[in-house]
């Protein structure tokens, strides 16, 4: 039995059409897989935000001498939350306020008595886990950006992508120092 | 296994590592290698399968042609069927010759009658097995994991508590870093240190970490600890180890079925399984895991309902040995298939899923070091948890899910980390007493735990010496520690027994080395331990030189191990000395099983035809 031309080529487009298909839907996972990337790492920020507060009013007691530490924290968080969406101001006040609090808890350990609180206790580690959550959370950004872009790039899916209306992400750089200086401190 | 092998420990971190960066892997070329891995090994599996299912389906096709007959001859004494039905019935056994000729003698055969004959005897008990399985499979996939957890006796993490609210931190991290929603986390208080996943599925994953983990490790080690279960998790793992498990059970499954006719035991266990999968609404998870645990033992070679059915220390009556004579080629069904499947699991198919969940390890550990970009910490944990890896108490089922495999702890006291130190620095100093007459090694925490039960029964046994250490002993820790030293017997007490002062002896009785953990390990040893790597020759933990050797290509700072070629000579005149006689054993339970099986199939044949005439017969006078 002979199978005509027509038939091969309603079958090579149907199988075409299909890849094309999983190749929209790989890559609409991806990309919203690094949507949710970048919106874990403002969710951390926040929570650092909020636990600020909390650290301030515990620590005041004990510091009386070293307001100047406790106010850089206080307005660097300030600065933080006005800057609100603007990036450029933002990522600036946020690497601020990891000096900071960085600074803070290094003070903080010449105070024995401080240190002995429970509450400061808790709430150290609670920001200590919430600076390696942003750390966190911008590497995974990283490493999904880098899959997204990655697939889109390979070739034969690289042909098709912007005609599926896809285009790379950026990677986010930078704040590396302050994490390591952060951490050191710890 | 640390002693036993000179892993090497760590260097310091700026110490100059041994591997040259070209010898590096980059953790994502290594999860593409295991993934690849996973994939052969899958191919492998599926491929030993089909292997074991072809001399499984000649044994259970004729059983299930069989209640055809019996259901069809029962109809046909009621409302005739129809001839035609009767012909197509006589045709089956005549295609199932010609395949049997074909393989036996060797005997020509039209390819067509030969593919048909093949289908008519091995689809259907194919068919049968794949649907067990696949049953078995959803049934349990639909179950969550509360009742496992519940089995454990877990707890939740107190976040008030520094340690636990660390622990529960870490997770969190790890989460964030794998992109995944965060498994709950459970505690479990037991004596032994390890951590392991339970679950279904990514969404109701749960993870399982022994307290004494989170006072053994520090926040990297706990890190990569974590990093490897959630990257187990992400990877897929529990879906994997769902399937793997199944194929235990549904050989469970596929035992209780064949005795069911014969014993209570297996109708129990059918029962409670149908009861299971019915029971939408008010599904006790806890029976998942009983249901569960019974499958996978009923696969074991172990004594069950046929044997007992046909017990010849029974006594003998006649209406018994007519029983007996009529049943008895269903012995040989049974023997076959038992032998065939726990053959496959100990040298085929257990084995083979064993290297293939070395894979999943492998690939675990090099996603844990994408998350943690810290290949140290995963490489310190699996060192210090390997020296004395912790049993989980109610979690054999799931072994493989730990992150190392655990084993029963050999010691029984001092269970945290500063009880552990201040016995071995007690330990010692009681060596340094003059002729003492066990070395007083505190680094080696695993052989003091046998060294101090040692030294009490030479005290007991009346070596005076060994009295006077442990009275050192003694003193140091209740000096330090009451409450440790009240887990220890008192010296005094132990020679004041020996001379028969029933007091001390009370007293001694009283003072047990950790009455929890001891009940504990008691109560697990009436129950036969049912993890599916248990029948296996290849056990599913790989084996930690092989993963520090993999984690120091991502960059752990770790001494490569050096070879020990003196085990290797002798491991390899073994393996010569002793090859032949395996497969010599091999061969001849392979043939036991061709031979179980060929007698099974004419015993079953020529049953089936004496029931068929027997019904004929009843139903000829009526026709």
């Amino acid at each position: 039995m002979l199978i005509s031309p027509v038939v091969i080529g309603i079958i090579v487009a149907t199988l075409v059409l299909i890849w094309l298909i999983a190749v929209f839907n790989g890559l609409v996972a991806l990309r919203n897989r690094v949507q949710n990337a970048w919106a874990q790492i403002d969710v951390q920020l926040k929570r650092r935000h909020d636990l600020i507060p909390n650290l301030v009013e515990t620590v005041r007691g004990y510091m009386q001498h070293e307001r100047s530490v406790f106010d850089a924290v206080t307005e660097a968080r300030a600065q933080a939350v006005v800057a609100g969406s603007n990036i450029p101001v933002r990522t600036a006040a946020e690497s601020a306020l990891s000096g900071a609090l960085g600074k803070l808890f290094a003070v903080a350990e010449s105070y024995p008595q401080l240190r002995a609180v429970e509450n400061f206790q808790i709430l150290q580690e609670e920001l200590t886990s919430t600076e390696n959550r942003i750390a966190y959370a911008r590497q995974c950004y990283n490493d999904e950006v880098m899959k997204y872009n990655t697939t889109q790039s390979t070739f034969p899916r690289n042909l098709f992508v912007r005609m599926l209306g896809f285009s790379t992400a950026s990677m986010f750089a930078g704040m590396d120092a302050d994490r390591a200086e952060v951490q050191a401190k710890l | 296994m640390l002693n036993a092998h000179p892993t090497g420990e760590l260097t310091e971190p700026n110490a100059r590592p041994r591997f040259e960066p070209r010898d590096r892997e980059s953790f994502f070329a290594a999860q593409a290698r295991n993934r690849r891995a996973t994939w052969r090994m899958s191919v492998l599996c599926v491929l030993a399968a089909a292997l074991m299912g072809i001399p499984l389906s000649l044994i259970i096709t004729p059983l299930l042609y069989g209640v055809a007959l019996i259901i069809a001859d029962g109809v046909n004494l009621f409302s005739p069927l129809p001839p035609e039905f009767w012909r197509q019935v006589s045709e089956v056994p005549r295609f199932g010759r010609v395949a049997l000729d074909w393989l036996l003698q060797q005997k020509a055969a039209d390819p067509q009658a030969l593919a048909i004959g093949a289908a008519v005897m091995l689809l259907p008990g194919i068919l049968f097995s794949l649907a067990l399985w696949a049953g078995v499979n959803f049934i349990f996939r639909r179950s969550g994991t509360g009742g496992a957890v519940l089995a454990l006796r877990a707890r939740e993490p107190n976040p008030s508590e520094l340690k636990e609210l660390k622990l529960v931190d870490v997770v969190q991290e790890m989460a964030i870093a794998a992109g995944l929603p965060a498994p709950q986390v459970m505690l479990i208080d037991s004596p032994g240190a390890n951590a392991g996943i339970i679950g279904a599925s990514p969404e109701d994953a749960r993870l399982i970490v022994s307290r004494r983990l989170i006072e053994d490790l520090n926040r990297d080690e706990l890190e990569g600890a974590v990093a490897h279960l959630i990257g187990s998790i992400g990877n897929g793992d529990l879906h994997i180890s769902m399937r793997m498990t199944a194929v235990f059970e549904a050989c469970g499954l596929l035992t209780a079925v064949m005795n069911a006719p014969f014993g209570p035991q297996s109708r129990r266990i059918l029962w409670r399984m149908v009861r299971y999968s019915l029971l939408r609404r008010e599904r006790d998870p806890q029976e998942a895991v009983m249901v569960a645990d019974l499958l996978t033992r009923s696969a074991g070679l172990e004594v069950d309902d046929i044997d007992l059915f046909f017990d010849a220390t029974e006594k003998k009556s006649r209406l018994r040995s007519i029983r007996n004579f009529i049943f008895f080629p269903i012995f040989f069904t049974n023997t076959a298939v038992k032998l065939l499947l726990w053959f496959f699991s100990w040298a085929v198919l257990g084995p083979l899923m064993g290297l293939l969940w070395h894979t999943r390890q492998y690939l675990a550990d090099a996603s844990a070091v994408q998350l943690t970009r810290n290949p140290d910490g995963l490489a310190r944990a699996l060192q210090k948890l390997n020296e004395e890896p912790g049993e989980i108490p109610g979690g054999n089922w799931a072994s493989h899910l730990f992150l190392v495999r655990p084993r029963r702890s050999g010691s029984t006291f001092a269970t945290n980390a500063q009880q552990r130190q201040m016995l071995a620095q007690a330990w010692a100093a009681s060596a340094t007493s003059a002729s003492a007459p066990m070395p007083g090694n505190s680094a080696d925490f695993a052989a003091i735990s046998r060294q101090v039960p040692e030294i009490m029964r030479a005290a007991f046994a009346g070596d005076e010496r060994a009295a006077a250490q442990l009275r050192s002993l003694y003193q140091s820790v209740s000096a330090a520690d009451p409450e440790l030293a009240a887990q220890f017997p008192n010296p005094d007490d132990l020679i004041a027994a020996r001379k028969g002062d029933l007091e001390a002896m009370s007293r001694l009785r009283a003072a047990r080395p950790h009455p929890a953990a001891l009940g504990q390990a008691g109560k697990q040893k009436d129950q036969a331990p049912s993890s599916p790597e248990t029948p296996s020759l290849v056990g599913f933990h790989a084996s930690l030189k092989r993963r520090l050797k993999r984690l120091a290509l991502l960059g752990a700072h770790i001494d490569p191990v050096a070879r020990d070629r003196k085990a290797g000579i002798v491991i390899l005149a073994l393996s010569l000395l002793l090859g032949p006689f395996a497969l010599l054993g091999i061969l001849l339970l392979l043939l036991l099983i061709v031979v179980m099986t060929m007698a099974s199939l004419t015993f079953v044949v020529i049953w089936l035809a004496m029931i068929h005439q027997l019904f004929a017969l009843a139903g000829s006078p009526s026709a």
